[in-house]
């Protein structure tokens, strides 16, 4: 019986829009807290005359908030589309997911690039750090490994490699946070969590999505897009000079693995000091567009869904998520 | 996978035949020690206990009231079809299941995903480890291939060729590192959320009613039933809104193992065309370990076919790895994404579950610190 009747529900919804289905949650809701007052009225029961009457409140701030998003959805889609967010290096984007999206297209080729250089640097060194040569004749013979000066660029390589590769990931993981933004923030988690914030087993959650929405549409594009502009302004800068992103040209000279004089020392000491300056070039993209501006942009979004949670009605503490970045 | 109590044709009579009578057996209990105090009360002139006994009565109803709507909410759950849902706010449709499953399925998607990913990385540093460490001899004084120093002894130079992958290894240790942890994330709340369907969180109910209104045992009593409360209501609720993300967040369709996507990170060859599910997760068979081991032997057989020098072998080699070309920068964000879905949504909604536990026992009328919890997530 009990599937019948919710079978019935559900076949209405299913031809339901969701402003159709906050409606109903909210006649529904407040049918239960109206039969709560009664049955408190009926008894004598002030405690539950009292909680029916929060509950109204708490009703009548669902209802302001499912005004409030269909109005929103304007504001929400202005803010998208303000042209001065939206417009980053000259360039110019429909709303501000497109440009953070864009941006963080251009780090990821950036890294890509970046990771592909390392990679030969790597390749050279390892290669060249690698050589010994060997005599052996009739049992007698040496062993000569003059390239030792090489070696120790290779355990630098690998920890750039490293800070790359993580830089990469997080590039990654933003973009991904932004497609999941663009598809399901408005349509999705913000009404669904409009719906289950209307009952009061629910608030929790509800509450919980409404704020993740909001943070995913808004903070995280924002939060990309200042740090992008932090940056552009301080490669605008004099300061930054020693540190202007470049493709690398510097030479590894080869090295000779039988020799042990000063060449081999001098060769190595050189490449030293190719890689760094060449890895110089490569710190504003590494460390301040790839590694310190997600952090700065996830940051953002993680506080905004602590504080909307709390706005919400139910704050969530999810400050231990912060502790993942 | 594993049947679930929730939902199953076995739950009814669970619900019927022992969560109903244990919650009635309890509230009877409760009632019953509750018409003693007031009658001891009245029998010794104590308002004190008369007033207590007066107070609990309410208490008591307030619990079943919520075992009752617990109980209800569980069934409408069961009966509400994520399709549907999915068209309304999505216009798309998904699977016809419903929300428990839903949070099931979001999860076990996550775990494979995740496992995808930490397959496709380990793939790569398979093969970057392998290309490393192949040396080299170099017979001095060359004539084409053949070097004429080694004719009467051995004399040239020793070499690792394809030695300068350590940067790429070492930004592939972090993720393979962070996709074990991703795996086992995801599921240890695969495991979690197993465990309250099969019906833990339903025992809390009865025992909640009883201790809410034993004297100073209203906190505990409260924490009882928001704990079942939040986890047989919050948590799943909210997975399976993630479950509705899964075309982006799992990349659905494209999770299961077979999957074209999935291979393209590595020579096809070597992968097997199964498709294993969760269950086959610890059978060490479906796995392309002993697949890949013929790439040594392919390897061998390019070696011996090198007519150039060694170092202009590389492509040859890394071929035999990566067919359509090395692709570490997909592997790091496919791992990157993995995250995200294995990590950093389900705890987001564990915390939210927790966080509800404390906001459903502040309406019971008691504050619940449970921050200490949620650090230790």
């Amino acid at each position: 019986m009990k599937k019948v009747l919710i079978f019935l529900l559900m076949f209405g919804l299913a031809f339901a829009g969701w402003q159709q289905i906050a409606a109903l949650s909210i006649v529904l809701s407040a049918t239960l807290l109206a039969i709560s007052f009664a049955v408190g009225l009926g008894f004598g029961i002030n405690e539950m005359q009292m909680m029916a009457k929060e509950e109204f409140f708490q009703l009548l701030a669902a209802l302001i908030l499912i005004i409030a998003l269909i109005g929103a959805d304007g504001i929400l889609n202005g803010i998208s589309t303000n042209q001065g967010l939206a417009t980053v290096g000259g360039t110019s984007y429909d709303t501000i997911q497109e440009a953070s999206s864009a941006m963080l297209s251009d780090t990821r080729s950036e890294m890509a690039s970046l990771m592909g250089r390392v990679h030969e640097y790597d390749q050279t060194i390892s290669s060249q750090a690698s050589q010994s040569s060997q005599c052996n004749i009739m049992g007698m013979g040496y062993t000569v490994s003059g390239c030792g000066g090489y070696s120790m660029l290779a355990p630098a390589l690998s920890m750039s490699g490293g800070i790359a590769g993580f830089a990469v990931g997080e590039i990654s993981a933003m973009t991904r946070f932004i497609e999941i933004a663009q598809a399901y923030a408005l349509v999705l988690l913000l009404p669904v969590g409009i719906v289950f914030r209307t009952f009061k087993m629910t608030r929790g959650a509800g509450g919980f999505l409404i704020a993740l929405g909001i943070a995913l549409h808004i903070m995280l594009p924002i939060g990309i897009i200042f740090t992008e502009v932090l940056g552009e302004t301080f490669i605008d800068d004099d300061a930054s000079a020693d540190y202007q992103p470049g493709s690398g040209s510097g030479t590894i000279a080869d090295c000779e693995a039988e020799e042990t004089g000063e060449e081999n020392e001098e060769n190595a000491i050189s490449a030293y000091y190719t890689l760094k300056s060449e890895l110089r070039k490569q710190l504003y993209v590494i460390l301040v567009k790839a590694t310190l501006g997600p952090v700065i942009a996830l940051l953002m979004m993680i506080t905004s869904i602590k504080a909307l949670t709390s706005i919400a009605g139910a704050e969530v503490d999810v400050s231990a998520i912060a502790r993942f970045i | 996978m594993t049947e679930a109590l929730i939902c199953s044709t076995e739950f009814g009579s669970f619900v019927d035949n022992t969560v109903i009578p244990l919650s009635l057996l309890a509230s009877m209990a409760t009632i019953l020690i509750v018409a003693l105090s007031f009658m001891f009360g009245r029998a010794l002139s104590n308002a004190k206990l008369t007033l207590w006994a007066k107070t609990e009565v309410i208490q008591v109803i307030v619990s079943a009231a919520s075992v009752f709507f617990i109980i209800l909410t569980i069934n409408t759950f069961c009966g509400m079809n994520m399709n549907d849902i999915s068209q309304i706010f999505l216009e798309t449709p998904a699977q016809d299941i419903n929300v428990y499953d839903a949070a099931q399925e979001y999860l076990r998607e996550a775990a494979l995903y995740s496992h995808n990913a930490m397959t496709v990385i380990r793939y790569h540093l398979q093969a970057y480890t392998v290309l490393s460490f192949i040396n080299a001899f170099q017979c001095d004084f060359p004539v084409g291939p053949i070097g004429i120093g080694c004719w009467y002894g051995y004399s040239g130079t020793s070499m690792q060729p394809l030695g300068g992958y350590g940067a790429s290894i070492a930004a592939l240790n972090i993720f393979f590192n962070g996709m074990i942890i991703a795996h086992f994330t995801a599921l240890n709340f695969l495991f979690i959320l197993l465990f309250i369907y099969k019906g833990f969180a339903f025992l809390f109910l009865p025992f909640g009613i009883f201790m809410r209104s034993m004297p100073y045992m209203r906190q505990f009593g409260s924490l009882m039933i928001a704990l079942a409360l939040s986890f047989l209501v919050v948590y799943p609720l909210i997975l399976s809104i993630f479950y509705l993300m899964g075309p982006v967040v799992v990349d659905r369709p494209h999770v299961e193992f077979g999957d074209p996507e999935v291979r393209s990170f590595f020579n096809k060859q070597y992968v097997p065309d199964s498709s294993p599910d969760l269950d086959n997760y610890l059978d060490e068979t479906v796995f392309p370990e002993q697949e890949v081991s013929g790439a040594l032997d392919a390897l061998g057989f390019v070696f011996g076919n090198v007519g150039d020098t060694i170092i202009g072998a590389q492509d040859a080699f890394s071929e035999e790895y990566f067919p359509e070309g090395p692709n570490l920068i997909g592997a790091i964000g496919f791992g990157a994404n993995a995250f995200i879905a294995a990590v950093f949504l389900p705890t987001a909604a564990l915390i939210a579950a927790i966080a509800s536990v404390s906001y459903t026992a502040r309406l019971y009328g008691e504050e619940i610190d449970l921050s200490r919890i949620t650090r230790l997530m």
